[in-house]
Formats: structure tokens, C-alpha cells, sequence
């Protein structure tokens, strides 16, 4: 009965250790997330931004003949993909990983240490990705597109829906879509429509890289939370549990030493 | 004078958006200032210092790192990888 009851008490204590440190965790995530939603939000204003800039250029017939616009068959595709910098975030990673699997021909840039891991690059961190980092990036990545050596570029981020729910999503940023909605629009171009669009695509593209990122990374931290949030709640109960074995086991036992006693001096 | 409403936006989210008079900026064909009324124009920057003025006539300096400036019918947009108040 003393090995029986000895062996509950290392295992509630070793929950109780692992209750410790997703309760760490999940008080970090939760600190971060003011944090991460801020960047966020200032991200999505952006976005909108760089977006209507850009759905106008895509709206002028002239810029057609732009390279970034040049839809290609052969389907060579690159894909950025941004992953966290951590484990433990429920199934933020695995969700990204998942989408990755239904683009197996295509060539992954990794974003996040777990991406970079996996993909088997140097190492970098999703958390800190700044808008230098992207710029120098999409440097390489329009170059790269223009002259020919891919054909599409698209990019697996996490799409923050709630501080419950997120949805590994991809998103296609070159080539541009033609905009057929818009009819011919009256603004003037300067120095023409093509230069222009081919000067912002570089900074859109690294825009989107940045602004994809920061949600993705706040979707990161809110999934860490949930998933520690639960963790913490099985801890607890498993240590309900173990806690209710072990007083039954300790009471067993001074029952049966009694009752040995007892016996032993009924003579 | 006529006032337009201007939303600078970066990374950072938007650093501003509010009414003013005037902006100079350099883009890539030179120097230009948009002022209230302008046609709907878009046109890529280079990196420079640009000046605003605000409804009040305050004169705001600052640098920007290149981008895009959009002059739609009632509003424009400035959109660039960083743009920076200098302190006078």
C-alpha cells in the first residue's frame, strides 16, 4: 500500500509542475496579445490602404504589359509560409503545415523558427519579422518573378476570425488579378500607370508579407492562450482525480492497520 | 483655404490622417505639391523629406522612404514603408 500511495504522490506532483508552466505560458500569451492585436489592427489599416491603391492600378488597361501581371500556365509556384517561433499553441503550426501539404510542388520560403525548421532554412523569427526584413525579401522574390523563374507567388498565413477560432489560409499575391469591375478610371498617371505599378509591387508585396505576419502572429499568441487555457483545466482535474486516489489509498491503508491491531489483540 | 483630408499609412499603422492644406512631396518625374481640389492622380515617391501643412498653417516636416501617393477625389492617401516627423 506505501509503494501504491508513494507513487500518487509524485504523480500529482509532477502535474502540479506542468500545471505551473502552462499557467507561465498562457500569462505570457495573454500579455502579448494586447500587443499582437494592436500591430494587427494598425496592419489591417494598411492593408486596406495599399490594396485600393493597387485594385486601381489593376483597373488600368495599360498595366496589362506590366511582368507583375503576366499570367503564366506552367504553375511554378513559391509560397511564403509563416509558421510561429514556438510549439505548445494548440494546433496553430500543424494547421499551417497541414495547407502547406496540398501545394507539394511548390517551393516554400519559411517564416517562424518551427517553419524554417521544417523547411530546413536559416533560421528566423516570425515574432520580430519587420518590414525591412519583408522588404528585402520581396526584393529578391519580384526580381525573381519578373525574369521568369516562378509563376506565381502565394503566401499561408493564419487568419485571425476570434480569440477562439483561426484559419490557416492562403493568399495569392502575384500576379496581380486584372480588375474588370472598374471602368476606365479618369486619374491621370504619373509617370504612367505601368512605371507605377511596377515600383509599388516590390513594397506590396513586402507589405502584405508584413501586415500577414502580424496576424499571423497574433492568431499565434491567441492560440497559445486557448491551448494552455485548456491544458491548465485537464491539469487541475487530473490532479482532482489523483488527489481523491491517493486520500483513498492512505485511508485504506490506517483501516487495515487497524483492523490488524485489533485483531492481534483480541486474544 | 480649402482643406483635404489626408491619411499618411504604414506598416505602423496610420501615423496620419487629418485635415490639411498642403503637401509637398517629391515624386519620381519632381518635386509637387497637391492642394485641395486636385485631380485624381497617383503617382510613385522617391525618398525624400516631404512638408505638410495643416488647417491651422502649422508646417510639419518629414522624411518618407519612397512609396506611393494616391489623390483621389475627396481624400489622399500617402502609403510608404516609413514616413517620419523630423522635430524642428
Amino acid at each position: 500500500m506505501a509503494g501504491n500511495t508513494k507513487a500518487l504522490r509524485s504523480r500529482i506532483k509532477s502535474v502540479t509542475s506542468t500545471l505551473q508552466l502552462t499557467k507561465a505560458m498562457e500569462l505570457v500569451a495573454s500579455s502579448k496579445i494586447r500587443r499582437a492585436n494592436e500591430g494587427m489592427q494598425k496592419g489591417r489599416e494598411y492593408a486596406r490602404a495599399l490594396e485600393s491603391t493597387v485594385s486601381l492600378l489593376r483597373g488600368d488597361g495599360d498595366c496589362l504589359k506590366s511582368p507583375y501581371m503576366q499570367k503564366r500556365e506552367t504553375g511554378r509556384t513559391r509560397i511564403v509560409i509563416i509558421a510561429g517561433d514556438r510549439g505548445l499553441a494548440g494546433g496553430y503550426n500543424a494547421n499551417v503545415f497541414r495547407l502547406a501539404k496540398e501545394f507539394p510542388e511548390a517551393e516554400f520560403i519559411p517564416v517562424g523558427k518551427r517553419a524554417c525548421e521544417r523547411f530546413g532554412k536559416e533560421i528566423n523569427s516570425s515574432e520580430r519579422f519587420s518590414f525591412a526584413d519583408a522588404l528585402a525579401l520581396s526584393g529578391t522574390l519580384c526580381r525573381d518573378f519578373a525574369e521568369g523563374e516562378f509563376d506565381r507567388l502565394g503566401i499561408i498565413w493564419t487568419k485571425y476570425v476570434s480569440v477562439m477560432t483561426q484559419e490557416a489560409t492562403v493568399t495569392w499575391l502575384l500576379p496581380f488579378e486584372k480588375n474588370e469591375s472598374g471602368t476606365k478610371s479618369l486619374v491621370t498617371f504619373e509617370p504612367d500607370c505601368l512605371t507605377v505599378l511596377n515600383n509599388i509591387t516590390r513594397e506590396y508585396v513586402a507589405g502584405m508579407m508584413t501586415v500577414l505576419a502580424r496576424e499571423s502572429f497574433a492568431s499565434e499568441v491567441a492560440a497559445r492562450r486557448m491551448a494552455m487555457d485548456s491544458a491548465g483545466k485537464n491539469a487541475r482535474q487530473m490532479i482532482d482525480d489523483l488527489q481523491l486516489e491517493y486520500n483513498r489509498a492512505r485511508q485504506g491503508a490506517i483501516t487495515q492497520e487497524i483492523t490488524e491491531i485489533v485483531a492481534g489483540s483480541g486474544e | 483655404m480649402k482643406t483635404y483630408h489626408l491619411t499618411v499609412s504604414t506598416p505602423d499603422g496610420n501615423v496620419f490622417s487629418g485635415q490639411c492644406t498642403e503637401l509637398l512631396v517629391k515624386g519620381t518625374e519632381g518635386e509637387l505639391v497637391v492642394m485641395a481640389g486636385h485631380i485624381p492622380f497617383v503617382t510613385s515617391l522617391v525618398p525624400s523629406r516631404c512638408t505638410l501643412w495643416l488647417e491651422d498653417g502649422t508646417e510639419k516636416a518629414a522624411t518618407v522612404d519612397g512609396g506611393v501617393l494616391t489623390v483621389g477625389k475627396d481624400s489622399v492617401t500617402l502609403i510608404a514603408g516609413s514616413f517620419k516627423f523630423t522635430e524642428e
